[in-house]
């Protein structure tokens, strides 16, 4: 029984939906881009702090200095894309939770996922930086919803 | 009597199509596809109108056993 001017639905198209709505696909996908995002971001920013090497590294060879700068380059670039990804995991991966519990789709699902992930990754630092990450996580979140979702 | 059933399960149908529409999808459309939120919200929708169908028929079996009134039940569920 279905609507009639409506084609009906391969398996295959039905299946691949479901998995696309799923919670893993989500936090792979999101890893993933977190990932390469933070690649580029790290790459940029480590352009800006070549000071950290020691002195010594100028008087060798060209191609000496090349090879340090650039180990040093994606070191850095290498811990910022990891940050990335997980920052955007363990965001993605508690915002599908919680909306598969709640059954609804508004935009207090990233403020509770944004509160969740900032008190995960402030959480060494002890209860206020905590709390105080929750908060920002989750006013970030919550302005970046409202963002994308206005008129 | 196929015709009165037809005419039943068509009539369950869009009751259900009705109210879980107006349950489950929010005014405010972003999308033309359902979200993750919607779906899960359908899902549970019709899961929880046949059980609720199922227990108010077999409540009103047993209430037609009980009072020994009124012949068998033609209801939805089962």
């Amino acid at each position: 029984m279905a609507f009639p001017n409506k084609e009906p639905v391969t398996k295959e198209v039905a299946y691949m939906q479901m998995v696309q709505d799923s919670c893993i696909f989500k936090v792979v996908l999101s890893g993933v881009a977190g990932f390469a995002l933070g690649g580029l971001v790290g790459m940029f920013f480590s352009s800006f702090e070549m000071g950290t090497a020691d002195p010594s590294i100028y008087e060798q060879p060209m191609k000496q200095q090349l090879k340090a700068t650039a180990k040093d380059m994606f070191q850095r670039s290498f811990s910022t894309a990891k940050n990335f990804a997980i920052v955007g995991a363990i965001f993605t991966g508690t915002e599908c939770v919680i909306e598969g519990y709640r059954a609804k789709n508004d935009v207090y699902n990233g403020t509770a996922a944004g509160c969740i992930t900032g008190a995960i990754l402030a959480a060494k630092a002890g209860p206020q930086a905590a709390l105080m990450g929750c908060a920002g996580f989750a006013a970030f979140s919550t302005a970046i919803d409202l963002y994308l979702r206005r008129e | 009597m196929a015709e009165q059933e037809l005419e039943m399960i068509t009539d369950t149908f869009y009751r259900i199509v009705d109210m879980c529409y107006k349950k489950c999808i929010p005014p405010k459309y972003i999308d033309g596809e359902l979200n993750k939120g919607e779906s899960v919200c359908i899902d549970r929708c019709v899961a929880k109108y046949f059980e609720v169908n199922m227990k108010i028929g077999e409540a009103l079996q047993k209430k037609g056993q009980q009072t020994g009134v009124g012949g068998s039940v033609t209801g939805f569920g089962a």
